[in-house]
């Protein structure tokens, strides 16, 4: 048992230490940076004329649940997780086509390990940044994100939904261990998440039948839970998300350790 | 004790055939074609610890790929694998403590951050004590001298000053063993020649076994005591590296840059030698089994006036293309 949990701790110091590096190196992206707050800030300004004219510029309006304020923060939220994500795909397929994945591989470290500290440590910093950004635009159109715990419940739900996006990114990212080319893969669970996930309208606004397809899919813990929690908290519903996130986690992880064990033995290392 | 030892080990590739034009590419689509590459084929090897190993071949050969499976990067096909008593691709993390790998054409360092923020994560990464950390750190900045850059931005480095920081972030951890694939590839003459003296600096004092793969000659006779030629994915020859130079490397070129107005058709036949005129100068290819550098010099001062001259070995493509006349299997 000590061995195991020492096991951990070193995989946690090791997953930290190359956090702190991958977040120092994307603060040299500075125009990457900019380019997505400058996306999002117009994108949610689109947003907001769009719902406005729904809402018929009504505040007192509710919709499936849902106020004119309260659906223009859920997607502030939204687009935070969604541009939050880096192209861990393309980042994966780069490696196996030009051979930097033998860099990877050569290091006393697990490969989907070293991805996750990469990827939380980007996410976690572009979704601050994008919450801020976002912010600016909503708060002097439709109000303070002012929802009692929403905040809390945003907060809580978060880092489950970035774990389950990598996981689910990391699953098609894998696939180039066999094909060298998943973008048509990406584009694909881009698609899904936008729609079933319920990046571009809550999911309560969705058909009924609809709800109860997306009630077994991943999509929905990975940005409705966090998002629609940061606008509605609840406090029952919260442990309940909170556990469809573990089980998703857990399902996942072990779908992405069994695809790169599989995966790692079919490679071909190209390029010297 | 062996480093490591290798039984008929080999990797094949499915490769998907296509015809050319539109047609193919529609044809490939319903009916593929699919063809078995063998990137090696069977090796069987012993490396014994502090041995340096020059791995040597044209490319395409399965120098790479076999690195790549010793290092448990790539699963092999067939055959068996011990690495300090490790299976390199069943035991992959653990057998990376004890490994080290320079892969020349790609790069370890972090592209937007200084070298030294690189070193601190593989310190992490490698589970180093602290202390131990800065007394190897501290050494390796001292003996690669680098001192002047190692705060600064990967990106902002010369190709020799990178592949410096590489080949010492590469010992940083204190391998026993160090892979090394094209280590001096596009570097000039004297960092070439700075990084082969830093290599076998630390085989001395460490007692680091090196593995290397190069397509320099240079590298092979100052680091590596010993030469393995692979063609065809199989071992065509194993032997030292001092009866490889008396056997094979018994050529030199002798390159002359002629004086203006010389000219090259006048250049005086000497025995022992052959000439090749080229754009930029004259070069001389020099056989030391029928004459010596010294005998050749002495006919030229005197009955051709040149500016400059450079005495140097062949290619080793050329080198292992008569290894392969001398085996009777030339292409």
């Amino acid at each position: 048992m000590d061995g195991e949990s020492n096991r951990w701790a070193v995989a946690g110091r090791k997953a930290a230490a190359v956090g702190r590096i991958a977040f120092r190196h994307q603060l040299a992206y500075k125009t990457d940076f900019a380019m997505r707050g400058f996306f999002l800030l117009f994108i949610l300004f689109v947003f907001i004329q769009l719902w406005s004219a729904a809402y018929e510029g009504d505040f007192s309006k509710s919709i499936s649940g849902f106020t004119l304020k309260q659906i223009v923060w859920y997607l502030v939220f939204t687009e935070a997780l969604t541009l939050a994500a880096p192209p861990l795909c393309s980042r994966i397929e780069e490696e196996v086509k030009n051979g930097d994945v033998a860099i990877r591989l050569i290091r006393p470290q697990s490969y989907a390990g070293y991805h996750f500290s990469v990827f939380a440590s980007e996410a976690l910093t572009r979704f601050i940044v994008h919450l801020a950004i976002g912010s600016a635009i909503a708060w002097p159109f439709v109000g303070p994100p002012a929802f009692g715990y929403g905040w809390l419940g945003l907060l809580a739900l978060s880092a489950g939904a970035l774990t389950v996006t990598f996981l689910l990114l990391m699953l098609v990212g894998l696939c180039a261990f066999w094909v060298e080319e998943t973008s048509g893969l990406y584009f694909v669970l881009q698609k899904l998440q936008f729609t079933i996930g319920g990046m571009l309208l809550p999911i309560d606004l969705m058909p009924e039948w609809l709800q109860r397809v997306c009630a077994w899919l991943p999509f929905q813990a990975a940005l409705y839970f966090p998002a629609r929690m940061g606008v509605h908290f609840d406090a029952a519903l919260l442990a309940k998300q909170l556990a469809i996130q573990i089980g998703w986690i857990v399902l996942l992880a072990l779908a992405v350790s069994r695809m790169y064990r599989r995966g790692v033995s079919k490679l071909h290392v190209n390029g010297g | 004790m062996l480093a490591l030892q290798t039984r008929g080990l080999g990797k094949t590739f499915r490769v998907k055939r296509k015809e050319a034009g539109l047609s193919g590419s529609f044809r490939s689509l319903w009916k593929p074609n699919w063809e078995t590459k063998e990137a090696v084929r069977g090796i069987d090897l012993t490396v014994r610890e502090g041995e340096t190993v020059a791995f040597l071949g044209p490319n395409g050969a399965g120098k790479s790929t076999t690195i790549k499976m010793l290092t448990g990067i790539l699963h092999p096909s067939f055959g068996e694998a011990e690495v300090l008593g490790l299976t390199p691709w069943k035991e992959r993390e653990r057998l990376a403590y004890r490994i080290g790998a320079v892969f020349g054409q790609k790069s370890q360092l972090w592209y937007h951050l200084p070298p030294i923020d690189t070193f601190e994560l593989i310190s992490r990464i490698y589970e180093l004590q602290r202390d131990e950390y800065v007394r190897r750190k501290d050494e390796l900045i001292e003996r690669f001298e680098l001192g002047p850059y190692l705060h600064t931005p990967v990106r902002k480095l010369s190709l020799g000053e990178r592949m410096r920081c590489e080949i010492a972030a590469s010992f940083l951890h204190g391998p026993r063993l160090l892979f090394m694939d094209e280590p001096t590839i596009g570097l000039d003459a004297v960092v070439k020649q700075r990084i082969r003296e830093l290599i076998r600096e630390r085989n001395r004092v460490e007692g680091t076994t090196v593995f290397l793969t190069s397509h320099d000659a240079g590298d092979v006779e100052t680091l590596c005591s010993r030469a393995v030629v692979i063609h065809h994915g199989g071992v065509l020859v194993d032997e030292p590296v001092e009866r490889m130079k008396r056997e094979v490397l018994s050529r030199k070129i002798v390159t002359l840059k002629l004086t203006e107005g010389a000219d090259p058709a006048a250049l005086p036949l000497i025995a022992g030698t052959r000439w090749e005129t080229e754009e930029e100068g004259c070069r001389l290819a020099v056989d030391l089994k029928r004459t010596t550098i010294e005998r050749v010099l002495g006919e030229l001062i005197g009955r051709v006036g040149f500016t400059d001259v450079n005495v140097e070995d062949p290619p080793l493509e050329e080198i292992i293309k008569h290894i392969y006349g001398m085996k009777g299997e030339a292409d």
